[in-house]
């Protein structure tokens, strides 16, 4: 019993899910399903906060079921962050729903579970809760991203989406099992002591190996870390796993799209965080290696390439893996302050970019095209200073949030030594500024070509509002978020 | 004593105005909102020098709160003589701002006022920051108005303008913050203070990394030779207000970071760079001079006249002696207000001809007769004319440029002697001779509020100039401690 308890922001997520299957006929209106998805996103944020009141702080720890499931100040930090995120995309899909003939109820009871698989995978303390959490949420997504059938390039896209995204669950899995072979477990922290037994043998047989190379004798374990590092990695779209992202970004409806950029990515790190943390720390030089390469090859790429995009989904699709690249940057160090930059970093980043789709999707049509933002400033300023906001904020300029959020992870390069990756980061963070600022410069800078957008429903509005408000509020008073990003012990 | 923040207060008070202008709205309430805005900031700021106690050079009317306790930084604010006369002249010149945009700007009044008071925000925060987290914060949120005053109300080129504006100062920049998060790790704090105090735990090759990231960040803004590019597009694209804040403020910047950083916190690599500083220095101000003196556009004139005569402020810093480097602060607060007020001439006549070439002009001695007096007093100012402000502040970087290499006083000496060639000669262009029959007809002369807003710097420039201890009596104590820490 005590066990249910802890999973309570689950279950309120799946019992919401199963209520609106079973009255799905009888929901004709939007805003049902819509108020329905919202207010079980708000418990299950509640319960989770509750859970971490009842465990006095970010700094408690309770296993459950045999040891498959933790829930502690991690996990909360990131069901608080997932639950919102959802809230969010609940609340920003009412157009897109009622414009392009979405089943309502199936909807959102696909939000609700890839959400509930989310918060499993965050919770995950045994590597096969965690990949039943990340399949849960990975195979939602395929649906999610296909529901608009009548459009062809949304078919294709989920096409994409789940021959890549099922063949990167293969590599982890495959990684999984290498692992179990090697360690004999599954569990976190079976694997934890089982790999520094390892590594006391390797030290008295091969004691200058591993002090030069820092790898574990064990090739097949290397092997393992990179499969899961790989997998894990395709899920969060960072550098060379990312292709199918902007596909997928610009042929799903652009709700489906902003959740996937935003909870997925950040219940994707939260994993990889814990892995690479807890499970993996006595092999930290090795993560440490494949985290700064796709680190730095996430930047890169994902900066310069959005220079050339015309299409804002597109465009923020390689923005987004720009900024999980920056995410990992914190994961580098193998350290907890170092993962706490990186909590940090995924709760801004997903209210900044949902608040850049929140404008998008705002703007209708008119939104998914770069040319569609000319003269925005003139017909809506409102909203062309929120997008500014948000770009701001995605740039890494002070006082938005971004600006925190990119001061704590490269904090934590530095502090890992990893001076030239900082470097890097920054002077990549000039050129995603230019990608970022030509927004602005169409929104501000040129004249308006088509009519004003139509008015904001009320649900888009208050999306916005709540995006906007943690981005700047978040910026000048990072304090408290700060004091409660506490890494998994 | 004052028990209240003054200084959280006079730095918040224009974002309190911004707001209210965005609220209220009203196109035509929105500069009167920003006028009284600013000039309230300035009878907030009035204690600040009512009450300084000059004979100390510990930071005053300090206010710290705990920020982000888990990061140990904290909200600090604070400051010295050094600081002092850049706040009121931001203060000062951002009232002018208000008053030179009435008639100027006509579309989308609400946000240009907005806009303006928020970078009145960076400003004074910047100067009043006593951490370096809060520094690069005011920092960068300088950057954005400006982008925005450029880009939105400014001339045809406007958006290119901008867009490199922006650019280099955030290349700049995002390697400052390098160097602070690189210190942060070294010192653990980000007090500036307290990192004077912690400097011994950097070696000398961390020191020189670190000169060179924030060198990054502050030449840009300075600009110093060969960063100076973005300068003369900006300066020449933005609007009155914004070339303004851009000359009298914005290029301040730079130079007070090399005072509240690079001196007090990397002694050791100042030594190392002294010479290479010097260098460009110099160069600056005999290659800005030079190409000042082919300009056809006024604008762009005054704009590469900033080029020599910040080359003058990082001459007067780097000599590292004390009346070098109090001639160089005192040089910034001049070059804040002559340069101030030459774009505030240029942008009250190109509001009636609407044209910015030198050849459209001619003759406008016989048609506005104030306007040319002004102009008179502040070409002369900006050449050094002893009497006038800028004259001191040359003669104390001059003569300690001699002091430490005889070539540099040289070379400054045959700046200024440019300097004065290219001002009287676009003084004769523009007012001296036959009236260009282009301008026949139209209405120079100033009016009463343009009058009132140049009036205050021509006093200044007056008062400095005849009495430049109004500014140096606040510089003795902090300067002779500041190069007390940098002496070998």
């Amino acid at each position: 019993m005590s066990d249910l308890i802890l999973l309570i922001p689950e279950l309120i997520l799946l019992g919401t899910t199963l209520a609106l299957l079973l009255v799905a006929r009888r929901i004709r209106t939007t805003p049902v399903a819509v108020v329905g998805t919202v207010l079980a996103a708000l418990a299950a944020a509640l319960a989770s906060g509750w859970l971490l009141w009842r465990g006095a702080g970010p700094e408690f720890g309770e296993t459950a079921f045999g040891g498959m499931i933790i829930v502690d100040g991690y996990s909360q930090f990131f069901k608080i962050l997932i639950a919102a995120s959802l809230a969010l995309v609940a609340l920003v899909s009412v157009r897109s729903i009622d414009g392009e003939q979405i089943p309502r109820a199936e909807y959102h009871a696909l939000l609700l579970l890839a959400s509930t698989g989310m918060m499993l995978s965050v919770s995950a303390v045994d590597l096969l809760t965690l990949y039943l959490g990340l399949e849960l949420t990975t195979i939602c997504s395929y649906i999610l991203v296909g529901i608009t059938v009548q459009r062809p390039r949304s078919n294709e896209a989920a096409i994409k989406y789940f021959l890549i995204a099922s063949f990167a669950s293969a590599l982890l899995l495959y990684g999984i099992s290498l692992t179990y072979g090697v360690t004999g477990g599954t569990g976190f922290a079976d694997i934890a002591s089982a790999l520094s037994e390892l590594n006391l043998a390797d030290h008295g047989l091969a004691e200058h190996a591993l002090a030069e190379h820092g790898l574990g004798s064990h090739p097949l374990l290397v092997v393992a870390m990179g499969l899961m590092v790989a997998g894990l990695a395709f899920k969060i779209a960072a550098v060379p796993f990312h292709a199918w992202a902007p596909d997928a970004y610009q042929g799903a409806s652009t709700p489906v799209a902003a959740f996937l950029a935003a909870g997925s990515k950040a219940a994707g790190l939260a994993a990889l965080g814990r892995l690479s943390l807890v499970a993996f720390g006595a092999q930290a030089q090795v993560f440490s290696v494949l985290l700064a390469g796709l680190a730095a090859l996430s930047i890169v790429v994902g900066s310069v390439i959005a220079l050339a995009q015309t299409d804002m989904k597109r465009l923020l699709a390689y923005s987004s893996i720009a900024h999980v690249g920056y995410a990992l940057l914190g994961l580098v160090a193998g350290t907890s302050e170092g993962t706490s930059t990186t909590m940090i970093y995924a709760f801004f980043y997903v209210f900044m970019t949902l608040g850049a789709f929140c404008v998008v999707i705002a703007l209708g049509e008119r939104g998914e095209n770069l040319d569609g933002y000319r003269g925005l400033a003139a017909q809506r300023p409102l909203m062309a200073a929120l997008m500014l906001l948000f770009l701001l904020s995605l740039t890494g300029i002070p006082p938005t949030a971004g600006f925190v959020a990119k001061f704590g992870v490269i904090l934590s390069a530095v502090t890992a030594g990893q001076m030239a990756l900082a470097v890097l980061a920054v002077v990549f963070s000039v050129v995603s500024a230019f990608v970022y600022m030509r927004v602005a410069v169409f929104m501000f800078m040129k004249e308006p070509q088509e009519a004003a957008p139509s008015h904001l429903p009320v649900a888009v509005f208050a999306a916005l509002g709540v995006a906007a408000l943690v981005t700047l509020i978040g910026g000048i008073f990072p304090g408290i978020l700060v004091s409660w990003a506490v890494s998994p012990q | 004593m004052t028990a209240y923040p003054v200084l959280s207060a006079m730095t918040f008070l224009p974002l309190v105005g911004a707001v209210l202008i965005l609220l209220l709205g009203g196109e035509r309430r929105a500069r009167w909102i920003a006028l009284a805005t600013t000039v309230a900031t300035l009878a907030v700021s009035t204690p600040l020098y009512l009450y300084f106690d000059k004979t100390s050079s510990a930071l005053q009317f300090v206010e710290s709160a705990e920020w982000i306790p888990a990061w140990n930084i904290a909200y600090g604010m604070g400051v010295d003589g050094i600081s002092l006369p850049f706040i009121f002249l931001a203060a000062l010149l951002s009232v002018l701002c208000v008053s030179a945009s009435w008639t100027a700007i006509r579309t989308r009044q609400r946000e240009f006022y907005a806009v303006l008071l928020v970078a009145e925000t960076a400003m004074l925060g910047l100067f009043s920051a006593s951490n370096l987290f809060l520094f690069f914060m005011f920092w960068e949120l300088m950057v954005v108005p400006l982008f925005l005053l450029i880009g939105v109300w400014g001339s045809s080129r406007r958006v290119y303008a901008a867009v490199k504006f922006l650019l280099f100062t955030l290349a700049g920049s995002v390697l400052m913050l390098v160097g602070i998060i690189a210190l942060y790790h070294t010192c653990g704090t980000l007090d500036f203070k307290a990192l004077a105090l912690a400097r011994q735990s950097l070696g000398i090759e961390q020191q020189a990394w670190l000169f060179a990231a924030f060198l990054a960040a502050f030449a840009v803004k300075v600009p110093m030779f060969p960063v100076h590019t973005w300068l003369p597009n900006a300066h020449t694209e933005a609007p009155t207000a914004g070339s303004v804040i851009l000359a009298g403020i914005l290029l301040k910047m730079g130079a007070y970071g090399f005072l509240r950083v690079s001196l007090p916190i990397l002694p050791d690599a100042v030594q190392l760079f002294l010479e290479p500083m010097l260098a460009i220095s110099a160069v600056a101000i005999v290659y800005g001079a030079y190409v000042t003196l082919v300009q056809k556009d006024i604008k762009r004139l005054i704009a590469f006249s900033s080029v020599s005569h910040m080359g003058f402020v990082t001459l007067g810093i780097f000599t590292l002696n004390r009346s070098g480097v109090e001639g160089a602060i005192l040089q910034m607060i001049n070059h804040g207000i002559i340069s101030a007020a030459l774009f505030l001439c240029v942008g009250m006549i190109y509001e009636r001809t609407h044209t910015r070439e030198i050849k459209d002009y001619g003759g406008v001695g016989k048609i506005a007769p104030v306007y040319s007096i002004l102009l008179a007093l502040f070409c002369l100012a900006a050449a050094g004319f002893p009497g006038l402000n800028s004259f001191v502040g040359e003669f104390l970087i001059i003569g300690s440029a001699f002091q430490t290499r005889t070539w540099l006083g040289a070379m400054a000496v045959w700046g200024v002697a440019l300097g004065t060639i290219y001002l009287l000669w676009l003084y004769y262009r523009v007012v001296m001779g036959e009236t260009n029959p282009g301008l026949a007809g139209l209405e120079l002369e100033l009016n009463l509020r343009e009058v009132a807003t140049l009036a205050p710097l021509a006093l200044l420039a007056l008062c400095l100039g005849l009495y430049p201890d109004l500014v140096l009596s606040y510089l003795r104590v902090p300067v002779a401690e500041l190069l007390a820490g940098v002496a070998p």
